[in-house]
């Protein structure tokens, strides 16, 4: 990151970045989409538990614990890889989805990669007339590898307890 | 409660299944109460609630159930039902507490179910509240090698005769190490499909070649995973075995061959055969030599609905089912062992598995088939392999002679049927135990 860069800037740039990124996935172009993580990537989907508001340091599952994904960039690229196999069979015919990114915060950290917060809500539709709701957060650090944002760490935390949803095919 | 209804949904001479079974609202009725309210069912396990006063939110089938260990360490299977009202007890997935209290009008009561204390008592009530009689609902508890297996009948046989000879198979995977395992876990996900499609899917393995071929393949190019194809599993000896409704996949395996675990990769085949050979003493010692050495467990069912390792599909009406996913990890395992078991299980298995989410969309099509008004009639074809099956000189159960059989699901409904023309228990046939378990390996653990 540019040290001179403004606040606004920085947050203009981000936005801009996150857009991109939505874009790649509703357009289906996930190749492109894993270019944007960097090779240490660590894409973690923690699982959310009920517990009273006095234990709430217990309601995200960490690290360590069974997780929905957790994830490396090899993981990552199998998923991609798969979806072009002609057999996926859960994404072929294949999901049509809305990724909509916002409310977004940044802090930048002492090390040169920023801290990057943003709400989302991802609709799904599949086949005839399944379709899914998805709201979180995600938790992302970026890094600027020559002059270009990659995401090196993504956690997902979904608003949901039990998934009310067949699969998790779609990316997030 | 209507008449008593008769069942006579798999022809044992051709496989025809009535495909009704799978969205009949009378039938999904009748199966609440003739499987779920008598079958012991898997419900967690020991470890989930390790100290005194832990919890842990379960279900026996749709019924809301707490697994709790009380302040002396017993464990208890409470229904989570206010015995005054109806409300449920505890709202928490897990936690510790001596006491629960219900949010309504104050109803408490101990972790071990009685009804400790009840707002105006002696005012409201008069002092004639039998308290005594209004403790919660409990069912029958035991446990197989720290699994927490329940029934709500009295009537039930033990959990061992319950097992059966299955547990010579089981035993391999859950009882082969002297410090027992850890659950982690679970992951919940609410799927549209009948709960007998993924019950049944477990002894399937003629569809993972076709339904999950574009996962194998990019693991054998990413983490040199053997192929998959048709060819290999026709002409695989591994074998289905049955025993009192649970169906059991196993390997033949060769001396000193690891059992197939998720994570294992060309990378990490390494620690697999060191952690399966420096604990081949203990597991032979447990479970003496055929079973530690040439027995290995794959997927697998415990009648009605625990499955492949430690899952459940929780009915939620005839055309949903709310999955759980756990993974089972030895307790004294390398750490490092570990986190590659449970990152592989996560990674193929649960709502995103790469191999499971291919799945759902075969058992949602096949529960759906049911609700159409002419497809409904048109029974399902379970005839494969059909009269190649039967008793075995070395393996007990009714034993397959090949692995690509449909043997397990005909025998599945079959125990279905049983157990929903019974009376009651005295009506439901156990085979008896007869298999040799050599080793130290007991029920207990």
């Amino acid at each position: 990151m540019a040290p001179e860069m403004s606040a606004q800037a920085l947050w203009f740039e981000l936005m801009q970045f996150y857009i991109r990124e939505a874009w790649l996935l509703d357009e289906r172009k996930f190749t492109e989409w894993l270019d944007l993580f960097t090779d240490d990537i660590l894409y973690f989907m923690p699982r959310r538990k009920n517990v009273l508001r006095r234990e709430l340091h217990r309601e995200v599952t960490p690290l360590g614990d069974l997780a929905i994904l957790e994830e490396d960039k090899r993981y990552l690229a199998m998923r991609v890889a798969r979806l072009d196999s002609g057999m996926a069979w859960a994404e072929d015919p294949p999901s049509r989805t809305r990724h909509l990114v916002g409310n977004l915060e940044v802090t930048p950290l002492a090390t040169g990669e920023v801290k990057a917060r943003t709400a989302f809500l991802v609709y799904r539709s599949h086949l005839e007339t399944d379709s899914q709701l998805l709201s979180g957060c995600r938790d992302d650090v970026l890094r600027n590898i020559d002059g270009a944002w990659r995401i090196a760490r993504r956690t997902i935390l979904l608003d949901a307890n039990v998934l009310l949803d067949k699969n998790l095919s779609v990316f997030l | 409660m209507g008449a008593a209804r008769s069942y006579a949904v798999i022809d044992p001479a051709t496989g025809k299944l009535d495909r009704r079974i799978f969205t009949d609202e009378a039938v999904y009725a009748d199966e609440m109460e003739k499987i779920f309210g008598r079958a012991w069912l898997m419900i967690g396990h020991e470890s989930l609630v390790p100290a005194p006063d832990d919890f842990f939110h379960t279900y026996m089938g749709q019924d809301p159930v707490i697994l709790t260990r009380d302040g002396a360490g017993r464990l208890h299977a409470l229904l989570n039902m206010c015995r005054h009202r109806g409300n449920r007890v505890v709202r928490c997935d897990d936690g510790n507490q001596k006491r629960f209290m219900c949010t309504y009008h104050g109803w408490t009561y101990r972790n071990d179910g009685t009804l400790e204390h009840v707002p105006g008592e002696s005012e409201a009530y008069y002092s004639a509240l039998d308290k005594s009689a209004l403790g919660l609902v409990a069912a029958r508890v035991e446990s197989y090698a720290g699994i927490v297996f329940a029934t709500w009948d009295r009537d039930a046989p033990s959990l061992e005769a319950y097992l059966g000879d299955a547990r010579w198979y089981l035993d391999t995977v859950f009882n082969r190490c002297d410090g027992g395992m850890q659950a982690l876990g679970p992951m919940k996900w609410l799927e549209p499909v009948n709960w007998k499609t993924l019950v049944d899917n477990c002894s399937d393995n003629y569809h993972v070649p076709t339904s999950h071929l574009s996962s194998a393949r990019v693991q054998t190019r990413w983490l040199g995973r053997p192929p998959l194809s048709h060819e290999d599993q026709f002409q695989s000896p591994n074998k289905h075995a049955f025993v009192n409704g649970h169906a059991i996949t196993f390997r033949e395996a060769l001396d000193n061959a690891p059992r197939y675990m998720h994570g294992m990769s060309q990378e990490t085949m390494r620690l697999f055969q060191d952690y399966h050979d420096a604990t081949m003493p203990e597991a032979e010692r447990r479970l003496g030599a055929l079973r530690a050495r040439r027995v290995q467990l794959a997927n697998h069912s415990i009648f009605p609905n625990g499955i492949l390792g430690f899952r459940l599909a929780l009915p939620r009406g005839p055309r949903q089912t709310e999955f759980w996913h756990f993974v089972l990890l030895e307790r004294d395992a390398p750490e490092e062992l570990k986190r590659i078991i449970r990152i592989g299980s996560q990674a193929n298995n649960g709502a995103a598995g790469l191999f499971e989410q291919d799945d759902v969309d075969n058992w949602r099509q096949v529960t759906e088939a049911s609700t159409s008004p002419f497809a409904r009639r048109q029974p399902q074809d379970l005839s494969m392999g059909l009269g190649h099956a039967g008793p075995h000189p070395d393996y007990p159960g009714l034993v397959s002679e090949r692995y690509i059989s449909e043997n397990n699901q005909r025998l599945f409904y079959r125990r279905w049927q049983e157990f929903m023309n019974a009376d009651s228990w005295a009506d439901i046939a156990l085979d008896p135990i007869s298999a040799r378990f050599d080793g130290i390996a007991t029920m207990r653990g």
